[in-house]
């Protein structure tokens, strides 16, 4: 589904990957982890489309398509998904036109009718249940005042709304209390079907707990330096990174702890 | 030194005969104060960014014809009056004759009913102190050929709003000045809907002026929509004076032109009085649009809030400029004013000039002023949904003001307003 070669990118001319490659097939769950600088998030943007990001070598192939040669908008219609580390604030934009309105261009681009405003509000709220989510989060601006936790619920309903071939989430886990972490795992986990693909960026194993990936890769300076199954993931959490020589100080911290 | 220029004689001859001797005798009267008037030049404080923009020839000396059929598309339910180049349309204006309620063309008032408004007209658009801001009111004064009267007797209620459609039809050059004056009794209640559109194509300028009294207790609430097409140059005035305990509410939206020009002025005279100021400007284009807005706390316990948007788009031009006047003797006072401002390209500017003046000791004043763009990284997340860049620019500069046209209070002027500046944004992103 998807094939990353030798992918090179900067941001304010600093080289941040330095050659990535991956294959993800559909139905694979794929965990990217990394301490903090590792270029994680910088992968995610990229793959999603972030101008404020130059690829400066590689490919990315999606489903026979040049990933690259595409704008945002076009890349999202043809089904790839970022659940946003820090999802955006906009007041002023309720959160029902938002999803609205994103649903429909997907309809669109798809040939389907696009949906009206009662029929979508019933899909919704139906949705917004999912993710334990209130309804009434539907009325207010997008994510404005949202709570950490709601944010990324939201993240989650949009993916559950779109029903993208790729969703690639960035630290979905960060800033979740357990209660919350199981709410979006169990959302995440409703994503998983035979025809998509999910990549997970994570700095932490426990997500992991919840969401089992088959397989699990190690970004470090910008390249990926390991790749296995999932007991790599439990492999990191016992050893730190430090395991793999890499400098981490949080990761260092909280083993310290 | 060169002297100021004056205006041409030509705008100083009246055309009609609609009004009553008293309101006659009135404009005749300001007329012949305008002979000497100084037209507001570059080094005119209020109108430095304006000045060049306003066209005075002698073409748009020439009265507009009030002939034709008046249209509008604003369909609301309520009342309706209907001006064509500042003379009423009894046959386009459908409103009852209600107790307690009374909403007459100039034209139609008898002899004594005139005096009695040419004693009361221009009372709310100060004296000379501030000549500039008022200045082309005076003008309207001398030149106006009909107008709107509506006075609420004591604790009236108009059940419906009020929609007064001012159309110009400029067909051939010239101006047309129309005007409003509400004299709203001691708890009485209205709602206005002040809709300036425009037909014909030729160079025209709408020169208007609206009175609103609000008496002790009583609530107005006003809407103005500016909607001319880019031959016309508006130069309108607001003035209103509020008595006791009484309460103002401004909704404006206005659309660019060659020239817009609103001074919105008021003054809390009674204690305890309160005013609610909101605007919205949009311009793209070389269009050019400026609010000058004055609010003075003349007594003690007053409150105003005052919230103006500007977006400005191409090589447009927005002003907003916001004086509060706190008077010695206003102790208590409450004045709240904010200003956005939105640029929506390198080429386009945005001037906002917040003013206070404040001689009491005791008030909470607070004032503040941006001027942004659209952010980027909101853009980014909407269209990683699939939203096209356009659409996701027109979601995101709606949003900049759809806290001030949500406010709007009657719904199908809500959603009207809505769906054109909707339209007016899609144009605007087109090539986006």
């Amino acid at each position: 589904m998807l094939s990353i070669k030798n992918l090179h990118a900067s941001v304010e001319g600093k080289e941040i990957l330095k050659g990535i490659n991956l294959e993800i097939k559909a139905g694979e769950v794929h965990a990217i982890m990394g301490p903090n600088g590792s270029g994680k998030s910088t992968l995610s943007q990229v793959l999603a489309g972030n101008e404020a990001f130059e690829v400066t070598d590689g490919e990315v192939v999606m489903n026979g398509e040049n990933l690259l040669e595409l704008e945002t908008e076009e890349r999202a219609r043809e089904g790839i998904f970022l659940a946003f580390q820090y999802p955006v604030e906009i007041p002023g934009v309720s959160n029902l036109q938002f999803l609205r309105t994103a649903v429909n261009s997907m309809r669109k681009h798809h040939g389907e009718e696009e949906m009206n405003a009662a029929e979508f509000m019933k899909l919704a709220k139906d949705v917004s249940r999912q993710v334990d989510l209130d309804p009434a989060f539907l009325k207010r601006g997008v994510n404005e005042g949202f709570s950490g936790g709601e944010k990324k619920r939201n993240e989650i309903m949009q993916a559950l709304l779109l029903q993208p071939k790729l969703a690639i989430l960035d630290e979905t886990d960060s800033g979740l209390d357990i209660d919350a972490l199981k709410v979006v795992a169990d959302g995440v986990n409703a994503l998983r079907s035979q025809d998509r693909a999910i990549l997970m960026v994570t700095h932490y194993q426990r997500l992991l707990n919840h969401i089992v990936p088959d397989y699990v890769h190690v970004l470090a300076g910008g390249r990926i330096i390991k790749s296995g199954g999932r007991e790599l993931a439990l492999e990191l959490e016992e050893k730190g990174y430090g395991w793999l020589g890499i400098k981490d100080e949080e990761t260092a911290d909280n083993a310290a702890n | 030194m060169k002297p100021a220029p004056t205006l041409s004689m030509a705008f100083l001859h009246p055309a009609g005969q609609l009004l009553p001797e008293p309101l006659a005798a009135l404009r005749k009267q300001r007329g012949t104060a305008l002979v000497d008037m100084p037209l507001p030049t570059r080094k005119t404080e209020n109108w430095k960014y304006s000045s060049k923009h306003l066209k005075l020839t002698d073409d748009m000396a020439i009265s507009l014809p009030a002939e034709g059929k008046t249209g509008s598309s604003l369909a609301v339910p309520g009342y309706k009056v209907a001006f064509l180049n500042g003379v009423m349309m009894p046959e386009a204006s459908e409103y009852p004759d209600l107790s307690g309620i009374r909403i007459q063309s100039f034209g139609d008032l008898d002899d004594n009913e005139a005096s009695e408004l040419a004693q009361k007209l221009d009372d709310t658009l100060g004296g000379s102190e501030e000549n500039g801001a008022v200045q082309m009111a005076r003008l309207n004064s001398a030149r106006f050929e009909d107008g709107l009267l509506i006075r609420l007797k004591p604790g009236a209620v108009l059940d419906q709003p009020l929609f007064i459609i001012h159309e110009t039809s400029a067909d051939a050059s010239g101006s047309a000045y129309p005007r409003i004056f509400v004299d709203a009794g001691a708890n009485s209640q209205i709602t206005l809907i002040e809709e300036y559109i425009s037909s014909g194509s030729e160079p025209a300028m709408v020169n208007t002026v609206t009175e609103v009294m609000v008496g002790e207790g009583a609530n107005v609430t006003s809407i103005r929509l500016n909607m001319e097409g880019d031959n016309v140059q508006h130069i309108g005035a607001t003035g209103v004076l509020q008595q006791r305990s009484s309460r103002f509410e401004s909704h404006s939206v206005g659309f660019g032109g060659p020239l817009r020009r609103h001074d919105l002025r008021v003054r809390l005279e009674g204690e305890g009085a309160e005013c609610k100021l909101n605007g919205v400007v949009v311009t793209r284009d070389k269009q050019h649009y400026d609010n000058h807005t004055s609010i003075e706390h003349v007594a003690p316990h007053c409150n105003s809030e005052e919230t103006y948007r500007n977006i400005a788009a191409d090589q447009s031009h927005a002003i907003f400029s916001g004086r509060i006047h706190i008077h010695q003797d206003a102790q208590k006072s409450s004045a709240d004013m904010n200003n956005k401002n939105l640029l929506l390209s390198n080429g386009a500017e945005i001037d906002t000039k917040p003013v206070l003046e404040i001689y009491a000791d005791d008030v909470k004043c607070a004032h503040g002023a941006t001027i942004g763009q659209l952010d980027e990284i909101s853009l980014f997340y909407l269209v990683s949904r699939g939203i096209g860049r356009r659409e996701a620019n027109v979601l995101l500069t709606m949003a900049f003001i759809n806290e001030l046209v949500e406010q709007i209070p009657v719904e199908a002027v809500r959603e009207t307003v809505q769906g054109r500046l909707n339209h007016f944004f899609e144009q605007t992103f087109l090539e986006a």
